[in-house]
């Protein structure tokens, strides 16, 4: 695996994670694009830090994983709060002016 | 990446590479002699999908409960924190007590998590 | 002991916290931990000054270089923890009136103060990263308190999708930033981007590889700049805020609005003067503060302007905190210029400071006016509602006029040394969008006023009436206190907040190395 590979694959999982945030619909489907680019961070991290030998990056790369389960925790559970109270999960990131 | 570090992912991925070869051709080869050597007398009973002897019902995709989730969620929190216990494994000696402390430290919190989980009835099946 | 000391202001909403949720998971009916609460943010809030006062000790090799406790730090620690010390009061007040006081919501306040605290003491990316996600989290849960909303769960699923959006960008930025400087932590990472115009011009491969340098870093500011945006809610990243405002019980959108932004904005100004701060070295990512200064334009713009045509209270409340937003910017902006910079940085503390108690007062003001299934939310809901309760009424006035920026209110003067500071650094245009700006947001700021003071509701309303509450009405004191005594003595309280940044300022860029914390 060459550094440049993995960098191509964590910048097409970063703009993959961002299409889908953008496209989205689906609570959950939005929440797995953030975590797609959270782990395009970590993929460049983990590379990087076999790139120069330093092992800074696989460190703070483990604390973002651990985080970004934390948060896929919380964002979980929140999903299920509107589905027990819309019995949807569809969320529009879009709609702002609701009077 | 040097030759070095080339030669070593050889060297560490090998077995693995074999075993993988290994199970791949005795599964190939078992079914293949299967349906060559086997005898074949097809009838309607037989051909319906298999559900442990008793006739399938409803539709492939169920509704999962939402409860479900919520220990799954439980499960995937304390499962990730195990990714700090393998580091602190594998430097053990040359963190010392200070290492021990921090780790006790660590997993002191993890347990409070799990004692208010139980305690608010997060791990009760009947709610 | 030296590091338990030095950390005490961060571990003691920590570890207060978790006895919190012991207490929470081991008391038999909910309620009554509303005051723990508030005394751990107070505590908290004191043993940041008690630091203060003896003098940051000179030797945090301890961090490790992960976090800076320095008096900027300190300043902002109290500045948190005093304002969520305030929300807990008010949660106290609020949940229990409408029904929802159920226990982890304490715990969840401490363990985002907590990180709060973390965010703005980092100085390496991985705990800015890790307290930006501890106080995020709480708060995501705590907008979602209201269970059975639908409008409280859809806000705080949106605060929820575009905070970890944001959390993911930040990541990324930093994970460019290590890809070029081989190091996470500001200094490290200001000390490669300084080193490489003098490596330059050896050879020609060295010259490619600072222009690479130079461009990612541009990238990963983006990035930063971005996420902290979101953070702060401000345009064109504010989408958000008004929806999970409103959607959020009015206690966490208290919490919200003034404790996450002072923490958001301390760790933005932290960040970027440390990384980016030195114009020369920086390259052409120094130009943050040109590309901001437009951000900060379309933020107090946008957010005055929505929030003249709002009819809901809590809603021009939460334009009220972009527009806000976009002050404080003011100062971030003039923060990196020679000379007057470490000025306009004090001025972004004391606005914070500032903002933190006015907006908690107001805030307060209007939980203290929703009696349970009649939570006063629009204008008219106040109609008339000063006469009837003169003191209740003069605590929403005193709080909106210093929100507005009357003197001698604590409002004008955050204003005034923000916009001064901002004239200083010579960005006069600057300045005087935030004056228009600031005339057009009394206009919807004193609306409230007309209604409560001069006009009768419509025959038959409701009628808004104070809630009975103890937690409340300390909560609402604790604010008009901080905002009278900063409004009457600015100048002292700014000289604090000139002496919180003269460490971390003065000496740039060699202050950005180890934290700048000189003892004094």
């Amino acid at each position: 695996m060459t550094l440049a590979g993995c960098l191509t694959l964590a910048a097409a999982l970063f703009s993959l994670g961002v299409y889908g945030l953008l496209t989205r619909r689906q609570a959950v489907a939005v929440l797995v694009s953030v975590e797609l680019m959270a782990n395009a961070a970590n993929l460049c991290f983990v590379a990087f830090s076999r790139f120069r030998g330093d092992v800074t990056g696989q460190a703070l790369a483990v604390f973002a994983l651990a985080l970004t389960v934390a948060e896929v925790a919380v964002g979980l559970a929140l999903v299920i709060l509107l589905y027990r109270a819309h019995g949807d999960t569809r969320v529009d990131l879009a709609s702002e002016m609701k009077q | 990446m040097n030759d070095a570090s080339q030669l070593s992912l050889t060297q560490s991925y090998g077995p693995i590479f074999m075993i993988v070869a290994f199970s791949l051709f005795i599964a190939v080869t078992m079914f293949t002699l299967a349906s060559l050597l086997g005898p074949k007398n097809p009838t309607p009973e037989k051909a319906i999908p298999y559900e442990c002897g008793s006739e399938s019902t409803g539709a492939a995709h169920v509704k999962q409960s939402v409860k479900f989730y919520l220990t799954a969620i439980l499960f995937v929190v304390f499962d990730i924190e195990a990714i700090f216990l393998y580091p602190w494994a594998v430097l053990f000696q040359r963190l010392g007590v200070t290492g021990l402390v921090e780790m006790l430290v660590f997993l002191t919190v993890l347990t409070a998590a799990l004692v208010y989980c139980w305690k608010k009835g997060a791990l009760e099946w009947q709610t | 002991m030296n590091l338990v000391l030095l950390l005490s202001p961060i571990l003691i909403p920590t570890v207060g916290a978790l006895v919190l949720m012991m207490l929470d998971a081991f008391q038999k009916e909910d309620g009554g931990l509303a005051m723990p609460t508030a005394l751990l943010h107070f505590t908290a809030a004191a043993m940041a000054l008690a630091l203060w006062q003896r003098g940051v000790p000179s030797d945090t090799s301890a961090l490790h270089g992960f976090l800076a406790i320095d008096k900027t730090s300190l300043f902002l620690d109290a500045t948190i923890a005093l304002g969520g010390g305030i929300a807990s009061l008010l949660a106290g007040g609020y949940l229990a009136e409408h029904k929802l006081d159920r226990g982890e919501y304490y715990p969840l306040i401490a363990f985002s103060t907590a990180g709060a605290m973390l965010l703005v003491s980092a100085s390496d990316m991985l705990m800015l990263f890790l307290g930006l996600e501890t106080m995020s989290l709480g708060v995501y849960a705590m907008t979602g308190f209201r269970r059975g909303s639908p409008r409280s769960a859809e806000a705080s699923l949106k605060y929820f999708l575009l905070g970890s959006f944001a959390a993911a960008l930040m990541l990324f930025g930093s994970a460019l930033l290590y890809a070029v400087t081989g190091h996470t932590d500001y200094a490290g990472i200001a000390e490669v981007l300084h080193a490489a115009p003098a490596n330059a011009a050896a050879d020609a491969a060295a010259a490619i590889q600072v222009v690479t340098r130079s461009r990612i870093s541009i990238l990963a500011m983006l990035l930063i700049v971005i996420a902290m945006a979101f953070k702060v809610g401000a345009v064109p990243f504010h989408m958000w805020t008004p929806d999970a405002y409103e959607g959020a019980p009015t206690s966490t959108m208290a919490y919200m609005s003034s404790v996450v932004k002072a923490a958001a904005f301390g760790a933005f100004a932290r960040v970027m003067l440390a990384v980016y701060g030195d114009a020369a070295s920086a390259g052409s990512a120094a130009g943050w503060p040109a590309m901001l200064a437009w951000v900060a334009v379309a933020t107090m713009t946008v957010g005055n302007l929505v929030a003249l045509t709002q009819t809901s209270v809590k809603r021009m409340l939460a334009y009220s905190s972009i527009a806000h937003a976009g002050y404080v910017l003011l100062g971030v902006i003039a923060a990196p210029r020679e000379g007057t910079g470490t000025t306009a940085y004090a001025s972004v503390l004391f606005y914070l400071l500032a903002y933190t108690v006015s907006n908690m007062g107001a805030v307060g003001a209007l939980i203290l006016a929703g009696r349970r299934g009649a939570e006063s939310v629009s204008y008219d809901d106040l109609a008339g509602y000063a006469r009837r309760h003169p003191a209740a009424g003069f605590a929403m006035t005193l709080f909106l006029l210093s929100l507005t920026g009357v003197p001698p209110t604590v409002g004008f003067f955050a204003k005034f040394y923000v916009i001064r500071a901002t004239l200083d650094a010579g960005y006069t245009a600057l300045a005087l969008i935030a004056v228009v700006n600031s005339a057009v947001s009394a206009y919807y700021y004193l609306g409230v006023l007309v209604k409560m003071y001069m006009r009768d509701p419509a025959p038959g309303a409701a009628l808004a009436s104070p809630m009975r509450s103890g937690y409340v009405t300390v909560a609402i004191l604790t604010a008009a206190v901080f905002v009278v005594w900063m409004g009457v003595m600015p100048e002292r309280w700014l000289d604090l907040a000139r002496e919180a940044v003269g460490a971390a300022t003065a000496a740039a860029p060699s202050a950005a190395t180890a934290g700048g914390n000189a003892a004094p």
